[in-house]
């Protein structure tokens, strides 16, 4: 079993009225369990330059056997172009825009036949090309076959 | 402008054969520019229960209605619960993005496309008498005068719990649903406000659109009716 560790810290002295300084650090487990996770995809970075949506993470077959297992994401706008961002969906759903050094960190359910994660570029940050950096630490992902 | 930083750190010296140690900051900004985000919900947390299993609800944590969409929004949300078999489901408009066990905690940027809100107009005409009444949403209004145009801004000026107004001069008052939601999907008409008038007043609806749901309202959905807490932040353009 390994030990992986996710902190956060969110800081401002001037936000809000009161100075702001959040910190979360989680043990990475196994769903429901205290046991940690033990595989990751490892940090994939692409370059990309076409506006075309990409499946960072697959669509998912009937019955995929990570469903519901725990796993958690990890992406990164490397631009550092501010104009530039990357929309980050779920299925058919736009989530959020990853601006230029932005990231994220969420669980992700891996639910049947649908929750791939797919990245966008915006059509300045495709023309410029963009770094992206993500990876995935879980329990097991169900990648589809052939004949999915 | 505000100066607000966040920094995740991911470290494992046992998960793969080379150490993991990834740390990245970046300043939260207004979509597109390096000017800071100035708003913030502030850290609220929440104990979510129900009286049994059955009946669980999700809650609603932020309203898409609400925000500006396209925005540089970033959502952050832990599970302070202890027992690690409780979890938070979150979800975004219809979509699993995934489970918040105990301790857990996520942070991510939010998009918040709302859908369209339904509104129609209501246009106060012919003879009205004082102490006449429309009632609408709950709200019953009576006139206190016989002057269509007081009695327009007489309807604009109560609260209704659904609705806002919109009145500027004359006799119409425009209603526009609070949220975007799949409630608000119908096309209202005459019919949906009782009038009561001593007079031949009127009070016609016109102009109706049906509403469309948000598109990205963010809720959660406890595993166990028994006590959960959370605690979540939007920092938002």
């Amino acid at each position: 079993m390994a030990t992986t560790t996710a902190s956060l810290t969110i800081t401002s002295a001037d936000l809000v009225g009161d100075a702001l300084s959040l910190s979360s650090t989680k043990e990475l487990h196994k769903a429901g369990t205290t046991v940690g996770l033990d595989q990751t995809t490892g940090m994939a970075r692409v370059y990309l330059t076409a506006t075309t949506q990409l499946d960072i993470f697959p669509v998912l077959p009937a019955a995929p056997a990570g469903q519901n297992l725990q796993s958690w994401v990890y992406i990164c706008n490397k631009s550092l172009d501010e104009t530039e961002f990357i929309t980050v969906s779920i299925a058919a759903t736009d989530i959020g825009l990853l601006y230029a050094g932005d990231f994220m960190w969420f669980p992700w359910s891996q639910i049947a036949q649908k929750a791939d994660i797919e990245i966008t570029p915006s059509s300045g940050a495709a023309a410029a090309g963009i770094h992206v950096d993500y990876t995935c630490m879980h329990q097991g992902i169900t990648y589809p076959t052939s004949g999915d | 402008m505000a100066t607000t930083t966040a920094s995740i750190t991911l470290s494992s010296t046992d998960l793969l054969s080379d150490e993991l140690a990834l740390s990245t900051t970046s300043t939260l900004t207004n979509a597109g520019t390096a000017t800071g985000v100035t708003q913030a919900s502030g850290l609220s947390r929440k104990t979510t229960s129900a009286a049994a299993a059955a009946a669980i609800q999700a809650n609603v944590l932020y309203r898409a209605g609400d925000y500006l969409a396209n925005g540089a929004n970033k959502v952050y949300i832990k599970n302070t619960s202890t027992t690690v078999a409780e979890f938070y489901t979150v979800v975004i408009d219809q979509e699993v993005v995934g489970r918040l066990y105990a301790g857990d905690w996520m942070f991510m940027p939010w998009i918040a496309t709302s859908g369209t809100k339904a509104l129609f107009t209501v246009t106060i005409a012919a003879t009205w008498a004082i102490g006449d009444t429309w009632t609408f949403d709950g709200i019953t209004m009576t006139a206190e005068t016989a002057t269509l145009a007081s009695i327009a801004a007489q309807l604009d000026a109560l609260n209704y719990p659904n609705w806002t107004t919109t009145y500027a001069s004359g006799v119409t008052i425009i209603f526009t649903a609070r949220y975007a939601s799949d409630a608000t999907e119908v096309v209202y008409a005459t019919a949906d406000g009782e009038l009561v008038t001593a007079g031949n007043g009127t009070a016609n609806i016109s102009g109706a659109a049906a509403g469309t749901a948000s598109e990205s309202d963010i809720t959660i959905r406890p595993s166990v009716h028994t006590d959960m807490t959370y605690e979540t932040m939007l920092i938002h353009e």
